[in-house]
């Protein structure tokens, strides 16, 4: 990628401006030394009367002589210079190239040298990590179709053998004893479970494989949840759970009902789940942000900070879970993100501990029609983490090193813990309010969140300008 | 009189089982083990209804169903359907109905009932 000529650039290279400097210089001093050399061996060599007559002269050609030697070392300096800093330059932009993700980048550089030889060793590099990144494609691709085939392989056998269970079960041959029953029943509980799981797992191999369907037409979100928190206050009742409805003003969108309904289901499932008998489930929906935004609350168990970032992970389990008693396949959170991030929404959520939980989706108000692969099989965690770590190091310098770690150790990485930590550097005047409002944002962003402006309260106008004083007095 | 179901499937294991359920439930059941099969057994049997897996070894399923004008045809299908390609399928008037594989017997009954029934 060749950029237009500037000036600008010309002079924005700072190894140009050095070695020009360091050739001005030599230039200058050289025929300095050289002339006052030559003027002490004509003082003592001239008779005194013919150099007093040719004193002036002799000084304005001395000084024009300095003076253009030296300018002509600093043009020589500035093309040899140049000569080094321009492949150094197209080493760079294409390093910057290489970190974007284009393994197709190539650098040309003919000054037959030792720069040649570097970027003939960096296109050597470049085409390793092409060759790497194919391999890994190919891998994730045979990964996603293992995925797919085993998963149809598997359910096939299913259909027969769920089909005579339940014949033998119903007394198509005979009747059972009570035993008899009991132990078909088993089986058949658990070919469900089986089969539930192969179903699960053949939709997030679409889901990787961005083969899943959607079926996009004219929706009434309003209606949508209402048929939605009607169909499931069948379970909520066996608890005797609340499921209460907050729906704000909202446009009919081109979407999949079946699918947001899909995706809200699990999420009312999973809190009737979570929750104590006699409690409440609240299920609400607005516009913001040119999507719309789906919450469902409950008032159960929470999560820790460690499982609000994992529990999107396909069959992850929460410590101490109860899941073994609710059953379910592990994968349910999996393919809700899978649904969400398909349509280019997020989905989080927010708890504290003993506190209940409050989950969210969004939806685009346009459907995304070309759908895009999306990896939902490794840990969210790590990459998570270590874009903390990056913010961090970035941030706050040596001290967020030491600073992440600490907070590593506290598991103090939710959302929430991330930014009141934020708060108290900024109380402490360790960051500015911008600053830290930036850092804010990147965290935000990192948990799948929008960003938020900067909204400056009284208070924080004066503690800055109290910081200013402070600045100024020392 | 006692109706007529022809049972279309690759796998044996279903169609013993799909035959089994069906006869137990007062129909008289024939089977076939692909579309080609299917076209032949038609001519033979007459059935009432058909039941046809939707993925099958030979002439793809659409060809066949092609030429299959007057008889009700119900698809069986293990990967799960969107609405719009159903919707897509059902523009021929004798295709009736789409039952999910693994199917739940007495659902299988019921809805078998109700196409003969019309």
């Amino acid at each position: 990628m060749q950029k237009e000529f500037k000036i600008k650039h010309l002079l924005y290279s700072k190894l140009n401006r050095k070695l020009t400097l360091l050739f001005l210089i030599v230039g200058f001093i050289a025929p300095t030394l050289a002339i006052f050399y030559f003027y002490t061996v004509a003082v003592t060599s001239i008779p005194e009367y013919i150099f007093a007559e040719q004193i002036s002269l002799l000084g304005v050609i001395a000084l024009i002589t300095i003076i253009l030697i030296s300018i002509n070392a600093g043009i020589i300096g500035f093309f040899v210079s140049r000569s080094i800093s321009k492949p150094i330059k197209k080493l760079y932009n294409a390093t910057l190239e290489l970190e974007k993700g284009n393994y197709e980048t190539k650098v040309d550089i003919k000054t037959n040298d030792e720069i040649e030889e570097l970027g003939h060793a960096f296109n050597l590099t470049t085409a390793t990590l092409a060759n790497m990144e194919q391999e890994r494609k190919e891998i994730d691709n045979a990964k996603t179709e293992f995925l797919s085939i085993t998963s149809h392989e598997l359910r096939s056998p299913m259909t027969p053998m769920k089909a005579q269970l339940q014949m033998l079960k119903e007394g198509y041959f005979g009747k059972l004893s009570k035993k008899q029953k009991e132990s078909l029943s088993v089986i058949i509980r658990n070919a469900d479970r089986l089969d539930n799981i192969i179903a699960d797992f053949l939709e997030i191999s679409r889901i990787e494989a961005a083969r899943l369907k959607f079926d996009f037409r004219e929706t009434d979100i309003k209606h949508l949840i209402k048929d939605t928190t009607a169909f499931m206050r069948g379970f909520a009742n066996e608890k005797n759970i609340t499921l209460a409805e907050d729906i704000k003003e909202l446009p009919i969108i081109q979407a999949d009902p079946d699918r947001i309904s899909q995706v809200l289901r699990n999420l009312i499932n999973n809190a009737i789940k979570f929750s104590e008998e006699n409690n409440k489930i609240e299920v609400s929906a607005e516009l913001k942000n040119g999507y719309i935004q789906f919450s469902v609350k409950d008032h159960g168990c929470g999560l820790s900070s460690e499982n609000q970032i994992r529990i999107f992970e396909p069959f992850y389990q929460v410590e101490n879970s109860t899941r073994r008693k609710h059953g379910g396949t592990g994968l349910g959170l999996t393919i809700c993100r899978g649904i969400v991030e398909s349509q280019k929404g997020k989905i989080w959520v927010e708890s504290q501990l003993g506190k209940g939980c409050k989950f969210y989706f969004t939806v685009p108000l346009k459907p995304v029609i070309d759908i895009e692969p999306i990896k939902i099989l490794f840990s969210q965690k790590d990459v998570m983490e270590r874009k903390i770590h990056e913010e961090f190091k970035t941030v706050l310098g040596p001290l967020g090193e030491v600073e992440f770690y600490e907070l590593k150790n506290k598991n103090a990485f939710s959302k929430d813990d991330l930014i009141k930590y934020i708060d108290s550097l900024t109380n402490l005047y360790i960051l500015y309010p911008e600053k830290s409002n930036d850092f804010k944002n990147k965290i935000r962003e990192i948990f799948g969140e929008e960003k938020k402006p900067l909204v400056k309260k009284k208070n924080e106008i004066l503690n800055y300008d109290n910081l200013k004083e402070v600045i100024k007095r020392n | 009189m006692q109706k007529t179901i022809l049972v279309v499937d690759d796998e044996p294991d279903i169609r013993d089982s799909v035959q089994v359920i069906l006869e137990t439930n007062g129909y008289k059941v024939q089977t076939a083990v692909d579309g080609d099969d299917c076209l032949k057994k038609i001519i033979e049997f007459k059935p009432d209804l058909i039941l046809l897996d939707i993925m099958m070894p030979g002439t793809p399923v659409a060809e066949v169903i092609n030429k299959i004008k007057d008889i009700k045809i119900a698809f069986m299908s293990v990967v799960r359907i969107s609405e719009a390609r159903k919707k897509g399928l059902c523009k021929q008037e004798n295709i009736v109905d789409f039952l999910q594989k693994p199917f739940n017997v007495s659902d299988l009954i019921d809805r078998v009932r109700l196409i003969l029934e019309k």
